[in-house]
């Protein structure tokens, strides 16, 4: 279904990068007061929010949102593994649309520092156990592994899209990873192996930090905001897996590539909006790998085609179609609940035209994807009027 | 204690069969859709693509077909320990239809994607009362047929 009547009010997020020293609620606090400073309100304008972390602490967040007040709001928790910011931005601008809601607030935060702490260890987390829940790396590694069986795409290629990223994120201040020299696709491949054939350059940091998207009736940003550029949210899709033989019941991290597909055609109709459209994309790129194989799911260049976009270099800033021109998940890093909310921050300052050394020219049309354990799909359509 | 009294017993039940014949591969303990002909692993009540609700419990396996696999490091995440091994994981098709994800048992150099994998069973350490706790993996065909 197309969104009608949500617009992106404000955004605020931490840098993302190991915080030893500070609490999730002082990263919370952090990124929502930016938001709301940025949105020109505080939370008495407020009527709704969820409130999106992966950490296993039932209640953390409604006494996250008491740091901006108590004002009797409802609040509500969204946990989807990796794409948990984008299931709760979902649910705020639906509120907004619906007409439930005049504004709406989506937050997220995690310290992923603590919750890979929490890993055995020893041979390796989950090898032995029934559901060999493997690394993530692992899993996706074996997409890679059956890509370059299958189409013959070589390791350099993962390594050519997680330099491109190192070098956005590089021009990004609230991205983890700040490269002090270009870096090279040798470079990347040259980094300890994590799981065949990803290193450790092509893999996304252990991150902490929040992020947060108020949204609200375009006329309500209009008034807020006069003369600046209006982000509206078109389509905003979510998707569990559909079966299909091949699927696997255990062990696996995320499902399907397909999956990807299928969500990004629901939120392309729904909005009206093609690949044609879209003037940059972020993606779940995890894994350097993951990437190249959403050059084709989103429907950006035909099956099988996707190696020649890296090596044409058109998914790098000033290409045909910039991927995750923030760094993305490699190198702005991935703390998990607030990564969907760094993505809606990321294409707002885009859409804009606030982007900086980093703005893509006359951006109009920005897509946000995530996919999540367990596992879930979402795929977003911002666009500026 | 002789070998013949040593029992051995499953990581978690109601996953994979343990033959008395040390010699005998294991099967995996799935469940085939009688409405549609659909088969998986694990057991489950509802048929994932009919929603049928006949399902019938079947044995899997030993035999399949390597789709994809990677070697892991592990040392890199988590807490670091010395002993911590690369280690592969693959994705096995069965002839009956469901693809399984498992550890693989061997070493790089003996996997490719598309070859012959078979279920064989690995003790992971003794109870106090000297079980054996035992795990399924793929290791390659052609050597399962060489142990056995």
């Amino acid at each position: 279904m197309k969104i009608e009547n949500a617009a992106v009010l404000g955004v605020g997020m931490t840098r993302f990068r190991f915080e030893r020293q500070r609490s999730t609620l002082e990263l919370a606090r952090e990124a929502g007061r930016a938001a709301l400073r940025a949105a020109g309100i505080d939370l008495s304008e407020v009527d709704e929010a969820w409130v999106g972390y992966m950490a296993p602490e039932p209640m953390l967040g409604v006494r996250v949102m008491k740091e901006f007040g108590l004002t009797g709001l409802p609040v509500t928790h969204v946990e989807n593994a990796s794409a948990t910011g984008l299931a709760a931005f979902r649910e705020a601008a639906w509120a907004v649309a619906s007409g439930r809601c005049r504004v709406a607030m989506a937050i997220g935060f995690d310290k992923m520092s603590e919750m890979a702490a929490g890993g055995r260890g020893g041979r390796g987390i989950g090898r032995d156990s029934i559901d060999s829940v493997i690394l993530p790396a692992a899993y996706f590694a074996l997409w890679a592994m059956r890509r370059m069986h299958e189409r013959g795409t070589k390791p350099e290629h993962f390594a050519r899209i997680a330099a491109k990223n190192w070098n956005h994120g590089a021009l990004n201040p609230l991205a983890d990873r700040q490269a002090d020299h270009e870096i090279t696709p040798e470079e990347v491949l040259a980094s300890p192996m994590v799981a065949e054939p990803l290193t450790a350059m092509m893999v996304c940091p252990i991150d902490d930090g929040a992020a947060c998207a108020i949204v609200a009736h375009p006329n309500v940003v209009r008034a807020k905001q006069p003369g600046r550029p209006v982000v509206n949210v078109r389509s905003s899709v979510f998707r569990s897996e559909t079966y299909a033989p091949g699927h696997t019941f255990l062990g696996a991290v995320v499902g399907p590539a397909t999956m990807t597909a299928d969500t990004a055609k629901l939120a392309y109709e729904a909005a009206g909006i093609g690949p044609g459209d879209v003037d940059l994309a972020l993606c779940h790129d995890a894994f350097a790998n993951e990437e190249l194989e959403y050059y084709e799911l989103l429907g950006f260049c035909a099956e099988g085609e996707a190696e020649k976009l890296v090596e044409a270099g058109d998914t790098a800033l000033g290409g045909r179609i910039p991927f995750n021109t923030d760094g993305g998940l490699v190198a702005r890093g991935h703390p998990g609940g607030p990564t969907g909310l760094a993505m809606i921050h990321e294409i707002t300052q885009q859409l804009r035209g606030e982007a900086g050394p980093r703005q893509v020219e006359n951006a109009r049309t920005g897509l946000a994807h995530l996919v999540g354990g367990g596992s879930v799909c979402t795929v977003n359509l911002l666009q500026r009027d | 204690m002789t070998e013949a009294e040593i029992r051995r017993i499953p990581i978690q039940p109601g996953f994979f069969t343990i033959p008395d014949d040390p010699d005998e591969s294991p099967r995996l303990l799935g469940s085939q859709c009688s409405a549609c002909g659909e088969s998986f692993f694990p057991r489950r009540e509802i048929c994932a693509a009919c929603l049928a609700d006949s399902l019938e419990p079947v044995e899997l396996g030993p035999r399949g077909t390597l789709y994809t696999f990677t070697w892991v490091h592990p040392p890199l995440f988590g807490p670091l320990r010395a002993d911590a091994g690369a280690y592969g994981v693959g994705q096995v098709d069965l002839a009956e239809g469901p693809r399984v994800q498992a550890v693989l048992s061997g070493e790089r150099d003996e996997f490719s994607i598309g070859m012959e994998v078979a279920l064989e069973l690995e003790t992971l350490r003794k109870t106090d009362e000297g079980d054996e706790v035992v795990i399924f993996r793929f290791a390659p065909a052609a050597l399962e047929e060489r142990r056995a």
